[in-house]
């Protein structure tokens, strides 16, 4: 069973049907039973760093999952905001304090020179820098769908396992033992996205 | 207007595109064809597949079976070289010439296997080919989903997963590449079959003059119901190589098969291709008003890729055989009570630039085939 | 490397899926929901939905619309046409879209803006501008499909909504729609230069040469187009691989 986790943020619907057209059992969840219960745990999110986490925190899903994710080790998977929230401090319209799971900070896209538009918004392609299972058998010049203003910097550099470019390197996907998350959005990311989607469900700790 | 600097096919080709040497993809594409697919490899893997589905429920698969070359070639491979149990499936799209029918009856007595066919009601046909003319400049909507979404619906409805289909579209088509191993389902539906049009919309485009009951045969069947089954719809020719000259040959003399003239194309050379539709020649001389080539093109072309004509003899049979208005079309406009003004005028909203069309009242008239006359379509339009 | 979009939209009515001209007489062209099937089997990089049925018995349509879509369709869908209420936003979010665009209430009530960024994030609030020349000439936004004069000019315009929160911009010339004509590529420029947000350019394509040209001499982030894909013989892919040859970046055909 594949728990979608219900926290007030996101298209949620997308990423049921995503996970139903690969044959996936899935629900939607926010209570404490079920995330305890899944097989695979899953964090979608689309919006601001501060209210993913008050949202979390409202439901006291932040213990619970750290229970389950950090120490049970369910394999787990972010999605947007769900990679974001990963990390130990989020910069966006202020200072807060995320999941702290991955060592790193959320910091504003820095395009630098280049007149970029901000978000970033479309399909990107990635480069892998470490060998990972999350994106076995996909094609290496797949494109995956964006759509943010804000990025991870892991302090380890091991965790992160895939980049995009667009005016600085951008995180694409962190893995970290059980938890894997992306930026993008796989449930949007067409055949690529389903596959890897696959690929997570295939994976066992 | 271009064309491809070693076979004759035209920039007007959907989908197609040249390098820097002025090749197509098509020719370039059959490169990788011959020297990197092991062969021997994917029928280990076909028959690993096959073991699947051998032996089990009534029948081991569904053939999609039109009559012509291919499809009965796949049906002698499937029952003699594969020892397969096929129901074969036959949608009937009006206007099956009596060759053909004569090769089926033929075929299927020699080869053992049962057998349906599916006529749709042709009153309807007759609303669907005016209306796939002004949308798309092509006649056949009906007959390109009823040929793909009907024999799905019988695996769904009698539960028989495998679907075996002919040849791969990369024969043709640069769509899809041969590393590919094609799955004959709805995203190919609605890439390169439906003309981007699916039953649902055709009801709106059509006004209230049918309904979802008289378009069911070209519907295809939900991704669900198709899930239940745990369908597999692939294709023959992922797995042997084909060779549309030496297959011809062999269902001639393992079945009898025998070919028919078809407009504007010689019988000698071609005596196997695309015998089974009466309007076959109207949908090739729409090709011509629109795109500047037709069969003739596609046919040289293949030869030159397999080495079989050179490129100056393509040409020289695209110029003697292309530009005649075909005598069928006359039956056409008859049936469709259309006037041949306003069936050029319909076609000609559909040109593919660069093309530039001559004016369709100058075309000599191509000669009538002996067998028109005798045609099926001719009960309703008497 | 980011590639440009092509996005087509489909312009819905009563549940069916019609194309207008200048937003006036319309056609059907399909079903919506298998519609959107042959554009996603083709590659195309996202949908736009309008929903542009007039009376609010039949709003109900676009919510079983883009939920069948979005259950086979795994890519971006917007969808706008009449959004005027949270609520509205919301139920439409939940249903599979992943932004909303919205255009007459945003003009009559700027806030809205902030409002649907704020409860939902910036990405997901499209702010659609229509406009043509009035009758003095100039650029004007208009409203009601058309048919209400703002007193808004779409550059300002433009501006002022990236400032209350829009993550896009959808830019469509009304004297340019269902022309097949071009877009009007100097407004277009105007609009992508001012704002820092993506744009995408909508109205008036009727060559894949047009589409082109709103990327490279408009600076759109994305094209839409509807016209060419039901009455010509243009398709996604076609369009495509004429783009990428003429050296833009667009998703690859996998």
């Amino acid at each position: 069973m594949v728990t979608v986790i219900d926290y007030g943020l996101g298209n949620i619907f997308s990423v049921v049907k995503a996970f139903e057209m690969i044959g996936a059992d899935v629900q939607v969840s926010s209570d404490a039973s079920d995330i305890r219960s899944a097989d695979h745990l899953v964090l979608p999110g689309v919006g601001a760093f501060a209210d993913g986490m008050q949202f979390l925190h409202d439901k006291d899903l932040d213990t619970v999952l750290t229970e389950e994710v950090v120490q049970n080790k369910k394999p787990f998977l972010g999605i947007c905001l769900g990679l974001q929230l990963l990390a130990e401090i989020g910069q966006e319209h202020g200072e807060h304090k995320g999941l702290g799971w991955i060592p790193g900070k959320v910091q504003v896209l820095d395009t630098g020179d280049e007149p970029l538009k901000i978000p970033h918004v479309g399909w990107n392609n990635l480069e892998m820098t470490q060998d990972n299972p999350l994106f076995t058998d996909i094609h290496k010049d797949s494109d995956f769908y964006f759509v943010h203003s804000y990025q991870l910097h892991c302090t380890d550099p091991k965790d992160c396992i895939a980049t995009t470019t667009y005016g600085e390197t951008i995180t694409a996907a962190i893995w970290h033992d059980n938890i894997f998350a992306t930026q993008f959005h796989p449930e949007k990311s067409q055949d690529a996205g389903l596959k890897l989607l696959e690929n997570f469900l295939s994976y066992s700790h | 207007m271009k064309r491809c600097s070693k076979c004759v096919m035209c920039e007007t080709q959907d989908m197609i595109s040249f390098d820097e040497e002025g090749i197509c993809a098509t020719c370039r594409q059959l490169e990788y064809k011959d020297d990197v697919i092991n062969w021997d490899e994917r029928k280990v893997e076909f028959e690993e597949l096959l073991k699947d589905y051998r032996g089990k429920g009534s029948y081991d698969c569904i053939i999609p079976f039109s009559g012509g070359k291919d499809s009965t070639f796949a049906a002698l491979a499937l029952v003699r070289d594969f020892n397969l149990k096929p129901l074969v499936v036959s949608f009937d799209h009006g206007f099956y010439r009596p060759m053909i029918l004569e090769n089926t009856e033929r075929a299927i007595r020699k080869l053992g296997v049962d057998y349906m066919r599916f006529k749709s009601d042709w009153q309807v046909v007759k609303k669907l080919m005016r209306e796939s003319l002004i949308r798309k400049g092509d006649i056949m909507w009906h007959s390109h989903c009823g040929i793909f979404a009907y024999p799905m619906q019988i695996a769904v409805k009698h539960k028989i997963p495998l679907i075996i289909w002919g040849e791969q579209t990369s024969e043709y088509v640069s769509y899809y590449s041969y590393e590919e191993k094609e799955q004959v389902d709805e995203k190919r539906f609605n890439r390169v079959v439906n003309l981007g049009i699916n039953a649902e919309d055709m009801v709106g485009m059509l006004d209230g003059s049918v309904t979802m009951r008289d378009l069911e045969p070209y519907t295809y069947p939900n991704l669900k119901d198709l899930r239940s089954i745990k369908y597999r719809s692939i294709c023959l020719g992922t797995y042997v190589p084909w060779d549309t000259k030496k297959q011809s040959e062999r269902i001639h003399e393992e079945l009898g098969w025998k070919g028919d003239n078809v407009e504007g194309i010689p019988y000698d050379r071609y005596w196997y291709e695309k015998i089974e539709d009466g309007f076959q020649g109207i949908q090739d001389y729409l090709k011509w008003l629109k795109r500047g080539m037709s069969r003739m093109t596609h046919l040289a072309s293949i030869d030159i890729r397999n080495g079989r004509m050179t490129r100056e003899e393509g040409m020289e049979m695209v110029e003697k055989y292309e530009g005649f208005r075909p005598a069928s079309l006359d039956v056409f406009l008859k049936a469709l009570d259309m006037t041949d003004e306003e069936f050029h005028e319909i076609a000609l909203k559909h040109v593919v630039s660069p093309h530039v069309p001559p004016d369709w009242r100058t075309l000599p008239r191509g000669p009538e085939l002996p067998d028109q006359k005798d045609w099926s379509i001719n009960f309703d339009i008497e | 490397m980011l590639k440009v979009r092509l996005i087509p939209t489909l312009l819905l009515l009563d549940g069916r899926m019609i194309k207008t001209k200048q937003f006036g007489e319309y056609r059907d062209v399909g079903n919506p929901r298998t519609v959107a099937k042959v554009y996603d089997a083709q590659g195309v990089d996202e949908l736009i939905f309008l929903d542009i049925t007039a009376t609010d018995e039949n709003r109900h349509f676009i919510f079983d619309i883009i939920a069948a879509v979005a259950e086979e369709c795994f890519i971006p869908l917007t969808v706008g046409g009449g959004i005027r209420t949270l609520e509205q936003a919301h139920e439409i979010l939940t249903h599979g879209a992943d932004k909303v665009a919205i255009n007459t209430a945003a003009s009559e009530r700027p806030e809205f803006i902030t409002e649907i960024a704020k409860k939902f994030g910036n990405s997901t609030v499209v702010v659609s501008i229509d406009y043509k020349k009035n009758a003095e000439g100039n650029n004007e936004v208009f409203t009601h499909r058309g048919t209400k004069p703002t007193g808004r000019d779409p550059v300002e315009w433009a501006k002022e909504a990236e400032s209350l929160g829009a993550g896009e911009i959808l830019l469509t010339c009304i004297d340019q729609e269902g022309m097949m004509n071009g877009y009007d590529l100097v407004v277009l420029k105007s609009v992508t230069s001012a704002v820092k947000i993506p744009v995408t350019a909508s109205g008036g394509v009727g060559t894949i040469q047009d589409l082109v040209d709103g990327i490279v001499e408009g600076g759109a982030s994305a094209v839409s187009a509807a016209s060419i894909f039901h009455f010509t013989d243009q398709s996604i892919f076609k369009a495509h691989s004429h783009m990428k040859e003429k050296g833009l970046s667009v998703r690859k055909k996998m």
